[in-house]
């Protein structure tokens, strides 16, 4: 069977998904989980090897970026709009709503593939919200918040808002220098970091999921930028991300004799099903449910608040917190930060909630807790 | 078999809470009690594993009964 450029390009895509499905299927690889075993178990191995992926993301990226085989200039993560309130907010909300949701878009999507047909409703509901944030209803509020606090950096001279252009225009050093300084000491730097936890360095688990997202990651910039180019028929660079593609995978199965596949749209299905085939490979296929009336309830806020956090911080703890991360952007920074901050503040709140003294004794607590005392 | 001092219902809770309301149940008990834990989601399995292993807390038994997962943790 003869394919043409793109749906060859969208294969290796879905191939590459799948591999991400099926490791963190196998591996429990969740941002949320991490976040939580660390504010409530004072573990801090599953935000390293959380961190291993980011590590290796990085210094993958930024090979083939500063040798001038992947063009990150026109991706979203290095675009001169620099939305910082944009970023701050659809962060913070996006922590709050993987975390009453029980996970964030990468890990719904997982679960969706072993069976749990709560994620799957979850799903829907964040797909018909990110649409909805993007280009429908929701987009004018987007907009609205956006709009007054957008940076333009293209006006004061920066080509991109990645961080070697940023300190190399404002020093007069080369961006590329810059660039390969950085991708030392922050790379390096985080690669040390996680692999100081003898956990992480002797686990098989914690090595395959650390390594493994951070190539597949890596493995996307490749594909869309390295194959994906054809003086033709350019792929449009792309990195691994899950918010807009899925509201881009429910209209692409709506409308699909009218539709042509996109690289974001694979990665949703991939995963799905890599992650399925692992279940049923290993007989962990398992049919889930809603319990009662808050788990349903849980689960749409959290899949509201994730599709709007989600577009309007252009990315989740994947997009932003890992593929974003790798291009060395100020904005996945920002983006991250508020994404841990919700999913931290959300859980002191459950932890005091819990107490039945209502939302101002938890307030209360969860501002004492979190504030130095000193 | 040990008998649980204190039970804590978490049936029907997902990821995070089972945790966070079985530290919460911990801090109110005496050490070497025993607190038994009733969950539904099976990622607590994994989850109490981690929570015993890192806060010293003893996890006497993990076991899947019917559609349940049940946990006996002793305070440490």
């Amino acid at each position: 069977m003869d394919l043409e450029h793109y749906q060859r390009i969208a294969l290796y895509g879905f191939l590459v998904a799948m591999a991400f499905g099926a490791i963190a299927n196998r591996t429990h690889f969740c941002t949320m989980g991490a976040i939580s075993d660390w504010v409530n178990m004072g573990s801090r191995t599953r935000f390293r090897v959380w961190l291993l992926a980011m590590g290796i993301a990085i210094i993958g990226t930024q090979s083939l970026f500063l040798s001038g085989r992947v063009d990150l200039g026109g991706t979203i993560y290095h675009g001169t709009a620099f939305s910082w309130f944009g970023y701050l907010l659809g962060g913070f909300l996006f922590g709050i709503g993987m975390t009453i949701g029980s996970g964030c878009g990468q890990r719904t999507l997982v679960r969706v593939g072993s069976g749990n047909l709560k994620s799957l409703v979850l799903l829907l509901v964040l797909a018909v919200t990110a649409y909805m944030t993007l280009r429908g209803l929701l987009a004018l509020l987007r907009l609205e918040i956006t709009g007054p606090t957008t940076i333009d950096l293209a006006e004061r001279g920066f080509a991109s808002q990645g961080f070697g252009e940023l300190i190399g225009t404002a020093t007069g050093v080369s961006p590329t220098v810059i660039g390969i300084v950085l991708t030392v000491l922050v790379g390096g730097g985080i690669l040390f970091y996680a692999l100081w936890d003898r956990r992480v360095r002797t686990e098989f688990d914690n090595l395959l999921a650390g390594i493994g997202v951070g190539l597949v990651i890596v493995a996307a910039w490749y594909i869309t930028g390295v194959l994906g180019y054809d003086d033709f028929e350019p792929t449009p660079v792309e990195g691994v991300s899950f918010i807009n593609p899925v509201g881009n995978t429910l209209t692409f199965l709506m409308t699909y004799t009218g539709s042509t596949i996109s690289f974001g749209v694979v990665l949703v299905l991939g995963t799905i099903a890599g992650s399925f085939l692992y279940s049923l490979l290993t007989g962990t296929l398992r049919t889930e449910v809603f319990n009662d009336r808050s788990d349903l309830v849980n689960h749409l806020y959290g899949g509201v608040l994730m599709g709007f956090g989600g577009v309007l911080s252009l990315g989740c703890t994947i997009g932003q917190g890992i593929t974003g991360m790798s291009t060395l952007a100020p904005g996945s920074v920002l983006a991250l930060l508020s994404i841990i901050a919700g999913a931290v503040v959300t859980m002191k709140m459950q932890y005091f909630l819990y107490d039945g003294k209502g939302w101002w004794h938890a307030v209360k607590c969860t501002a004492a807790d979190l504030i130095p005392s000193k | 078999m040990t008998t649980p001092d204190q039970e804590l219902d978490a049936r029907n809770l997902n990821c995070p809470l089972p945790i966070l309301r079985a530290k919460k149940a911990l801090n109110g008990m005496e050490a070497g009690r025993v607190l038994k834990i009733m969950a539904t989601d099976p990622g607590s399995v994994k989850d109490f594993a981690a929570f015993a292993n890192q806060t010293g807390n003893e996890l006497l038994e993990s076991s899947e009964v019917g559609s349940e997962f049940h946990f006996l943790l002793r305070k440490s």
